[in-house]
């Protein structure tokens, strides 16, 4: 009686897997596979036959200028919004954190931005780019301000504006669950032992903060790496392929004019390595670092 | 202590700069979008800053008469109705599947095999799949309602495996032995302890379904009469490049449900977000 009852648990419990396994094996690992095996091919999308062509689309993007061009814009991005998201939404984590007359509300307008799609923040700003700042430039008498979105030099930092603007409020708000994890006590006694607030940030919430600050780190590396929605919508890699994110580049071979899909496959599977490679260092360092383990 | 109170004030005032700072950088372009939604094209163009002249609705009214409109709200709608139904079904159960099981080979392995998509770019996949979907008759809302219930596995089946693992497991053992089946124990005191978690899981997933632009970019982009709001508002760009009152009424209104569902459950957002990220 007892084995039928643990046998019959064991098979419910294989069953609710299933649909999980089946779906997660054809759509994520199939689709890898076959991600791989269309990147060893010259298959450019639509014609009906194709070859088996082995590493050589790889050799080919490694003499391509255009492709290490996408890639050094990918990182110089990626670094970037890193390193401001981390500074800013530490900052706004332990300020909003310590305020107390209209915390709901001032927390609420924070986490607003992430509420609306990433399109229509882009198409947005687009106009005020276009519409503001020009204004504004007569306003205050200087020199017309044409919308940087238009110049080669400054349109990858202002995507990457239009970026942060909606994406640190997440991070933000995983800062602040991190902050209020950390144990009142430490607080209390450095005000016994004297410090001064700075000394207090610096020396308790920034060290209890360094788990956390990784995990951002991680997820932030990798929205900016995989990166596209805003550059789509505000530059389509323009101009000048000044804004050519990776992201916005394998789209562009995969389904452009002239498409080139094994290409395109192939950049997919370089950007999977970069991100694992950098996942697994970025996890080794951590665990290596932080209160936790000191 | 003079210094101290000092410092204070000195802290003090330099946070409250940066977060006024910062609440103009988020509420001035809305304010904008609100404002300008309200004028003619004309009156915007004269003056994009300007509060507008009279309380317009043409914007409005037109947009609400265009059939296509509620047609992409329309499919908006069903896609993150249906695929966050499954989902909520769904992932739960998977997880709880696997958190009570983690002693057996299998299960471990499933839940090792699901966390690998937190390595894997969307674009690795997007690729094949576009192709695979084609192949498949796919290319429609049920296909991108698959793979969202299948792209949700990975954080979802996280969040929710080391949140049942903090549950008690006694009260399940108990039910056990009174004869409950696995689908009775779970139906009737798991789903009751894990309501935290799912309104977490419900709107980090409605709002990213709602608001996606790069899945149904993929799939949809062809075959008009499927897009989703974000597509609309995309392809809103070039085809009424110069109205622009008209594109930020049409962002207004893809936002209002998504405000109704903020402030409703504004609590529980930001709470809950707090409670999924301390978990993880």
């Amino acid at each position: 009686m007892r084995n039928k009852e643990l046998n019959r648990d064991r098979v419910s419990f294989f069953l609710i897997t299933l649909p999980a396994l089946v779906l997660y094996s054809f759509f994520y690992i199939y689709s890898v596979a076959l991600g791989f095996y269309y990147s060893m091919t010259n298959w450019d999308g639509l014609s009906k036959a194709f070859d088996f062509v082995g590493f050589s689309n790889y050799g080919k993007l490694l003499t391509n200028k255009a492709f290490f061009s996408s890639v050094s814009i990918t990182f110089r991005y990626a670094a970037l919004m890193v390193l401001c998201t981390i500074i800013i939404s530490v900052l706004l984590a332990v300020s909003l954190n310590s305020i107390r007359t209209f915390k709901t509300f001032i927390k609420s307008v924070f986490f607003f931005p992430a509420m609306i799609s990433s399109v229509a923040v882009a198409l947005i700003w687009d106009q005020i780019f276009i519409r503001a700042l020009p204004s504004l430039a007569s306003a205050l008498g200087v020199q017309t301000i044409s919308s940087p979105l238009g110049d080669k030099t400054n349109a990858l930092y202002a995507v990457l504006f239009v970026n942060l603007w909606q994406s640190l409020a997440l991070p933000t708000v995983i800062f602040i669950a991190g902050i209020q994890s950390i144990p009142d006590e430490l607080y209390e006694s450095s005000v016994i032992d004297g410090a001064s607030m700075f000394q207090q940030f610096r020396y308790v919430t920034l060290p209890y903060l360094v788990p956390t600050i990784s995990i951002n780190t991680i997820l932030t590396l990798k929205a900016g790496i995989t990166s596209f929605d805003y550059a789509k919508a505000l530059t389509n890699g323009g101009p000048a392929r000044s804004t050519m994110l990776i992201g916005i580049k394998i789209y562009t071979d995969a389904f452009g004019d002239t498409p080139k899909f094994n290409i395109a496959n192939t950049e997919s599977v370089i950007l999977f390595l970069i991100i694992a490679v950098l996942s697994l260092v970025q996890l080794s360092i951590s665990s290596r670092s932080g209160v936790n383990k000191a | 202590m003079i210094n101290d109170r000092r410092e204070k004030v000195f802290w003090h005032s330099l946070r409250n700069t940066l977060l006024l700072l910062g609440m103009v950088l988020v509420l001035f372009p809305m304010i904008l979008v609100v404002t300008n939604s309200f004028k003619t094209l004309e009156e915007a163009s004269k003056s994009f800053f300007a509060f507008p002249q009279s309380v317009n609705l043409d914007n409005l009214r037109e947009l609400l008469n265009s059939q296509n409109y509620f047609r992409y709200v329309g499919n908006s709608l069903m896609v993150t109705a249906v695929s966050m139904l499954a989902v909520v079904l769904f992932i739960p159960l998977v997880s709880y599947a696997i958190a009570r099981n983690m002693q057996r080979r299998y299960y471990r392995f499933l839940y090792i095999y699901i966390m690998l998509g937190l390595f894997i770019p969307s674009q690795i996949i997007l690729l094949p799949i576009v192709k695979l979907m084609s192949r498949l008759n796919m290319l429609n809302s049920w296909g991108l309602i698959l793979l969202y219930i299948t792209f949700s596995l990975t954080r979802g089946v996280f969040l929710f495996v080391n949140y049942i693992h903090s549950l008690p497991i006694e009260i399940e053992e108990a039910a056990h032995i009174d004869g409950c089946t696995v689908l009775q124990t779970y139906f009737h005191i798991v789903i009751h302890l894990i309501q935290p978690m799912v309104s977490t899981l419900v709107i980090m997933d409605v709002l990213w379904y709602w608001n996606d632009f790069q899945l149904p970019l993929f799939l949809l982009n062809r075959s008009r009469e499927m897009w989703t709001l974000p597509l609309f508002q995309y392809n809103f760009k070039t085809e009424y490049s110069f109205d622009y009152p008209m594109a930020f009424t049409a962002y207004l209104v893809s936002l209002l449900p998504v405000l109704v569902v903020y402030c409703f459950s504004q609590k529980f957002i930001i709470n809950g977000l707090t409670a999924g990220a301390i978990k993880s």
